[in-house]
């Protein structure tokens, strides 16, 4: 039988200098982090950067999480994504694009890196590819809360903790969020639909 | 307020969800992480991880003249022990050395005691250290006992193997 150690036990052994705690808990949360790294910001190098400096962040107590205000995987989200943001925020003074699915008044979406560039192919498969530049195409506020939603299966109040924003909020941008996918995608799955 | 986990997934994103699912940070940030933490928590320094090479000479050099001196005085303080034992366990008249088969305070308590010759058998004084083979097992030693009033026997000599 194996038992689990909590996330928040690994946590005082690892602020007791436990290295294995650390390990533990890095190897526990770095995928699901990665990967919403990497589809919210487009890049697999950038990905790799903030889920470092997340936890890098947690070894430091640059962030600290409290246990009795969530689970420490959502704690983790919301540093990923205030990096990401953060890190936007530096590339705006070069681009700065308004989608035209961005309809609830918030900032304006800035593409993800490699729309920035010429797309690049970060999957194999076709369908996949095709919905991830979708999604990297939608706002970033929109992005957030349908890749939360729809890959990490997260609940609105855990997507609105994350975010930092009202649950209804969160309702509406996933809402708007899907339906600006679908129109992107609609082109493609009539070709697609065609072959 | 809806708090439900998601249950019902666009289908939309299976291939993606298969895709990325499959992903993961790249190693080399879990070995920057750990050495990050390696410096971040140092191993507790004992005093003797401080020793260089000359030190650990030093301390092994030390530690065996401690070793040394030790043993030299166990080694020197072995004979007084072993002649507070044999004060205890023998002692010596005239004609030769008697080995104590009680204890020196009941010998020296007893107030009668007496001197008896006796032939004892070879194989019952094998334990006080007398040689034993199968040719001789059968032998007898000649010896002389000091025994109590009661009859019980204090000490012994041997004075004739025959």
């Amino acid at each position: 039988m194996t038992i689990t150690t909590s996330d928040t036990e690994l946590l005082r052994q690892m602020r007791s200098g436990g290295a294995d705690a650390f390990a533990a808990l890095y190897r526990r949360h770095q995928g699901p982090l990665y990967r919403f790294a990497l589809l919210r910001c487009g890049s697999a190098d950038t990905a790799a950067d903030v889920v470092q400096e997340t936890f890098m962040g947690l070894l430091t107590e640059r962030f600290r999480f409290d246990p009795l205000r969530g689970q420490l995987q959502h704690f983790l989200f919301g540093v990923a994504r205030n990096l990401i943001l953060k890190n936007e925020t530096a590339h705006q003074r070069h681009v700065v694009l308004s989608g035209p699915d961005d309809e609830d008044g918030d900032a304006g979406a800035e593409p993800p890196d490699d729309a920035a560039c010429p797309l690049g192919r970060l999957l194999d498969n076709e369908a996949a590819e095709e919905v991830r530049r979708a999604l990297a195409l939608l706002a970033p506020h929109y992005r957030d809360a349908v890749i939360l939603y729809e890959m990490h299966e997260l609940s609105y109040a855990e997507i609105a903790d994350v975010c930092q924003v009202d649950i209804g909020t969160v309702r509406s941008r996933l809402s708007r969020g899907r339906a600006a996918l679908a129109k992107r995608l609609a082109g493609w799955r009539a070709m697609a639909g065609a072959a | 307020m809806d708090t439900r986990k998601t249950t019902n997934r666009d289908p939309l994103f299976d291939a993606l969800r298969a895709e990325v699912g499959r992903l993961d940070t790249p190693r080399g940030v879990e070995r920057e992480l750990l050495q990050a933490f390696a410096r971040q928590h140092p191993a507790r320094r004992r005093w003797y991880h401080g020793l260089t090479g000359r030190g650990w000479a030093l301390a092994a050099g030390v530690s065996g003249l401690a070793a040394g001196a030790l043993v030299l005085a166990f080694a020197l303080h072995t004979p007084d022990t072993d002649g507070d034992r044999a004060g205890a366990l023998a002692a010596r008249d005239d004609s030769g050395l008697f080995i104590a088969l009680d204890s020196a305070e009941r010998i020296a308590a007893e107030p009668a005691p007496r001197m008896v010759a006796a032939d004892v058998p070879r194989a019952s004084l094998a334990a006080l250290g007398v040689p034993l083979t199968p040719e001789n097992a059968g032998d007898s030693v000649r010896a002389e006992m000091l025994v109590a009033a009661d009859g019980q026997p204090l000490a012994l000599r041997l004075s004739a193997i025959q």
